[in-house]
C-alpha cells in the first residue's frame, strides 16, 4: 500500500485540507466527527483510519510540519526547534534527559525509526497484571502486520549499516550473543546517520511524509500550530477541545499564544504524547480521573551508552543511525543497541577539559557508541501540571533493582567492545575512570561506585501516565482506549501501556492506535 | 513636612547609587561584543569567549581553538532560538559562572574578580573547582556550562571537517510532506512542487563515504557570510 498523493486535483484537494500557522488571522471554530490531538505515530494512524472508515477527522497538532529544507544539520539548534523545552526538559528526583517532539509527526520525525513487537511475555505480564483479556499478542498481530506492510517496516540492510553497526554483530558473534538487524519503518535508507535531525533523504516513514498524508488523502483536515488546552465536557461526554494558535517555536505559552480556537466533535481521541496528555486532562478539571490514576506511574526505558574506541577508523559518520540490536538480556531486564547521533551531542557526555577534552573529540572518527535500554517498570514517577505553563513536571526516581540491572548493561557493553577489538572504552560515569582499557578494570561498572547521579542517562520512551487496565478504579482507560470515566474520549499514546514494554515502543503503540480508531469508528 | 521627601531623596539616591554600582560591576567594563548578537549583552559574550579559551585552548588535535571558534556568536543563535524559559535558565547560568569568582575566588594568582577578566590560569582553577566539586549537582553545573560551549566548538564546520564528521551533500528530497506543506512560517501558495518532483531514496543508493559533504562544512569559517543570512542560506542549500 502506498502512502502516495494521487495527482492533479487529489493533491490540490489534500494541500487545501492543511491549515499552517501563517494561515491564521482571527478566531477559529470548526466542526468533525473525530477530533485528534497529537500527529506522532500513534494520532497519525488513529486519524488514518477514522477517516478512511469515512468519519470527518480533524487532525490537531501543536507544532508546525517540517519540510526538508526546514530541518536543522546542527544537532543542538535541531533539538531547539524540534523538542519541547528546546530539548532542555529534565526529570527531577533521579535527574535525567527527556525528549519529547512537537512537530507534525511527533517523534517520528525525529527517532531512529526502529520499529519491534515486545515478546510475548510481556502481553502476558499486561494480562495478568492489569486484567486485561483482549491486549493480546495474537489480538494485535494483524494490526502490526498492517502497519508494517503501510510503512515499509523491514531489517536494515547491510548495505547501509556502515562499520560501527558491524562491529556490534561481529562482537556479538564472537561472544556467542543473538544479534539482529534493527527493522525500521525505512524506505531507500542511504546511510547518512542523521535520523534525530530529520531525514534529509526523506527514507525514513516519519508520519509526516506517511500517514499524515494517507489521512489527508482520506479526507481528513490538519490543523498545525493549535495548542489544545482544554478539553471541553458536558457531564459523562466531551464535546471536543478548545485552545490557542501558537507561534512554532515559541514554546507554546504567553507571548506565543495567538487567536483562539474552538473545535466541535462527537469524540476526541487524545495522543498528545505521555507526558502532555495527563497535564491537559487535569487543566480541564481533572478530567477521566475518579481513578485517581492520570499523571502516576510515570516509567520510562532509562538508556546507558558507551563509547569505544578502536585502534582503527570506524568511519562513523556513515551508516543507519540504529542498526543492529541484541535481545539476547530482554529477559534479564535490557535491550542492547548501537546508536549514533550528531557529533557535538555524543560528545556531550566525555570527560575533563582543555587539551585532553580536544584529545577525546579527535578519536571520534575511531568510535563507535553502543547502548542499553532498560525496561524500569519499577521506577516509577509522576507527571504534575506547572501554572501557568502546559510544560509539565516530571518526578521519576530510578529504583535500585533497576540501576543494578543499568550496572550490569554496562559491563556487557563494554564486554562486547572488548570483543570487537576495543582498544578502550570512555564509559562517561562519573566517579570511575574516564577511560578503560580492559574487561577486568571495567568490572567496576557493576559496582557500588556506580551511583544513580553518577550514570549519564536518557530517557526518550515514557509510559503508563493514563495507562490501561480492566478496572476502572486502577487505570484510566479500558481495553479500546475510552476512558473508564467519559463516553467518548479516548487516549491513543503510550500513556496507556500499563508498564514499559521493554523494547522500542513505537510500533505497539500504533498497533493499540489502529485497534482503538477502529473500534471507535465502529461506535460513531 | 520636610521629613519624608527628605526620605525618599535619601532612598532615591541611595537606589541610584547601588544601580550605578550594580550596572558597573555586572554589566560595565566589557569589551565591545561581536557584531551580530541578538540576545547575549557584551558580559555574556565576554564570558563564553573567556571560557571556550581555556576549555579549548590552541594548539591541540583540532584546527580551530575556542578562542577562534566565534562562539559567542554560536551560542546566541542557540538562546534565540530556545523558548523564553530555558533562556532564562542558561543566562542565570553564565551570570553565576561570571561572578562565581567574586564571592569563590580562584586560587590561582589575580583569582578574584568576574571570571572574563580573570588570568587563564585562575580561569581554569575556577572550572575545575566546580568540576571537580563533591556534590554532583554542583558538578553537574559546569557540565551545562561546558555543553553549552562544546557544542559550538565541536559543531565549528572546520573541526567536524578535519574529523571527516561533517554532514554528507544530499539532494533535498521530495515527499509527500514537500508536496503538501509549506516551509514553515510560509502560505501554501509558495510550495513550488507537483508530483512530478517527488524523489525516490531507493534509486539512489548508499551513500559515499568519501562523497562530498554538506557546502556548508566546506567553509573554514563559521560564518562566512552574515551571521543573519547563515540560517537561511544554509537551509536554502
Amino acid at each position: 500500500m502506498s502512502s502516495g498523493i494521487e495527482l492533479g486535483d487529489g493533491l490540490r484537494a489534500a494541500r487545501d485540507r492543511v491549515r499552517v500557522f501563517a494561515q491564521y488571522d482571527g478566531p477559529i471554530e470548526a466542526e468533525a466527527d473525530v477530533v485528534v490531538v497529537g500527529s506522532g505515530p500513534c494520532g497519525a494512524v488513529a486519524a488514518y483510519e477514522l477517516a478512511r472508515a469515512g468519519k470527518d477527522v480533524i487532525l490537531v497538532e501543536e507544532g508546525p510540519p517540517f519540510t526538508v529544507r526546514d530541518f536543522e544539520l546542527d544537532g543542538n539548534l535541531s533539538m531547539t526547534r524540534t523538542m519541547r523545552e528546546g530539548g532542555l526538559r529534565m526529570t527531577r528526583g533521579t535527574t535525567m534527559p527527556t525528549m519529547q517532539a512537537v512537530a507534525l509527526g511527533g517523534g517520528s520525525l525525529v527517532n531512529s525509526a526502529i520499529c519491534l513487537r515486545p515478546p510475548d511475555s510481556v502481553f502476558e505480564r499486561w494480562a495478568s497484571g492489569f486484567d486485561l483479556e483482549r491486549t493480546t499478542r495474537a489480538d494485535l498481530d494483524p494490526h502490526f502486520d498492517a502497519i508494517g506492510e503501510f510503512l515499509g517496516i523491514a531489517p536494515t540492510p547491510d548495505a547501509v549499516q556502515g562499520r560501527r553497526n558491524l562491529l556490534f554483530r561481529d562482537a556479538c558473534e564472537k561472544l556467542g550473543v543473538s544479534s539482529e538487524p534493527i527493522a525500521r519503518n525505512v524506505k531507500g535508507c542511504r546511510g547518512s546517520g542523521e535520523c534525530f535531525t530529520g531525514c534529509r533523504s526523506r527514507a525514513k516513514q516519519s508520519m509526516d511524509v506517511s500517514y499524515v498524508p494517507a489521512a489527508l488523502r482520506a479526507g481528513a483536515r490538519v490543523m498545525t500550530s493549535l495548542q489544545v488546552q482544554l478539553i471541553r465536557h458536558s457531564g459523562r461526554r466531551v464535546t471536543g477541545v478548545a485552545g490557542h494558535v501558537v507561534v512554532p517555536f515559541s514554546g507554546g505559552s504567553g507571548a506565543g499564544r495567538t487567536h483562539p480556537f474552538r473545535i466541535d466533535a462527537k469524540a476526541v481521541v487524545l495522543a498528545a504524547g505521555c507526558t502532555a496528555t495527563p497535564v491537559l486532562l487535569r487543566q480541564s478539571g481533572n478530567l477521566a480521573n475518579l481513578s485517581g490514576q492520570v499523571g502516576r506511574n510515570l516509567q520510562f526505558h532509562p538508556g546507558v551508552a558507551i563509547a569505544g574506541v578502536f585502534p582503527d577508523a570506524v568511519d562513523p559518520q556513515f551508516g543507519a543511525t540504529q542498526g543492529y540490536q541484541s535481545l539476547a538480556f530482554l529477559d534479564q531486564g535490557f535491550k542492547l543497541e548501537t546508536l549514533w547521533a550528531p557529533p557535538p551531542l555524543l560528545s556531550m557526555r566525555f570527560p575533563g577539559m582543555g587539551a585532553e577534552l580536544q584529545a577525546r573529540y579527535a578519536e571520534l572518527p575511531r568510535m563507535a557508541v553502543w547502548d542499553a535500554i532498560v525496561s524500569a517498570n519499577r521506577s516509577l514517577g509522576e507527571v504534575r501540571t506547572r501554572p501557568w505553563s502546559s510544560n509539565p513536571v516530571l518526578h521519576w526516581r530510578l529504583h535500585p533493582g533497576d540501576l543494578a540491572i543499568l550496572r550490569r548493561a554496562l559491563v556487557v557493553i563494554a564486554e562486547l567492545f572488548f570483543a570487537a577489538g576495543a582498544s578502550k572504552i570512555l564509559p562517561g560515569v562519573q566517579g570511575v575512570a574516564d577511560q578503560i582499557t580492559s574487561l577486568g578494570d571495567a568490572r567496576i561498572l557493576d559496582s557500588p561506585a556506580v551511583r544513580p547521579e553518577s550514570l549519564v542517562m536518557g530517557g526518550n520512551h515514557v509510559f503508563c501516565t493514563t495507562r490501561m487496565h480492566g478496572d476502572p478504579k486502577k487505570g484510566v482507560v479500558d481495553e479500546d482506549g475510552r476512558c473508564h470515566d467519559l463516553e467518548n474520549l479516548y487516549i491513543a499514546d503510550t500513556g496507556i501501556f500499563p508498564q514499559c514494554p521493554s523494547v522500542n515502543p513505537m510500533w505497539t503503540g500504533m498497533a493499540l492506535a489502529r485497534r482503538q480508531a477502529l473500534t471507535l469508528a465502529g461506535r460513531l | 513636612m520636610l521629613e519624608p521627601v527628605v526620605t525618599g531623596l535619601l532612598i532615591l539616591s541611595a537606589a541610584s547609587v547601588l544601580a550605578v554600582a550594580s550596572h558597573r560591576r555586572f554589566v560595565g567594563g566589557y569589551p565591545a561584543p561581536p557584531p551580530g548578537l541578538a540576545v547575549l549583552h557584551r558580559g555574556e559574550a565576554a564570558f563564553i569567549q573567556a571560557a571556550a579559551e581555556v576549555l579549548f585552548p590552541d594548539g591541540a588535535s583540532l584546527p580551530v581553538a575556542g578562542a577562534d571558534a566565534q562562539l559567542p556568536l554560536y551560542v546566541d543563535r542557540h538562546l534565540s532560538a530556545l523558548p523564553a524559559a530555558q533562556r532564562l535558565q542558561i543566562r542565570a547560568l553564565l551570570l553565576l559562572f561570571e561572578h562565581l569568582s567574586l564571592v569563590w575566588p580562584a586560587r590561582e594568582p589575580g583569582g578574584h574578580g568576574r571570571f572574563s577578566s580573570l588570568p587563564t590560569t585562575a580561569r581554569l582553577g575556577v572550572l575545575e573547582r566546580v568540576a571537580d566539586h563533591r556534590d554532583f549537582r554542583v558538578r553537574l553545573l559546569f557540565t551545562a556550562l561546558r555543553a553549552i560551549v562544546a557544542l559550538g566548538y565541536l559543531s565549528h564546520p572546520a573541526n567536524l571537517s578535519a574529523l571527516s564528521l561533517a554532514p554528507f551533500e544530499i539532494q533535498p528530497a521530495v515527499s509527500d510532506a514537500e508536496l503538501l506543506f509549506a516551509r514553515i512560517g510560509a502560505l501554501p501558495m509558495s510550495i513550488r512542487y507537483e508530483e512530478t518532483d517527488r524523489t525516490d531514496p531507493a534509486a539512489l543508493g548508499p551513500l559515499d563515504l568519501r562523497g562530498p559533504r554538506h557546502l556548508a562544512f566546506r567553509f573554514q569559517e563559521r560564518f562566512p557570510e552574515r551571521p543573519a543570512d547563515r540560517s537561511a542560506d544554509r537551509n536554502a542549500r
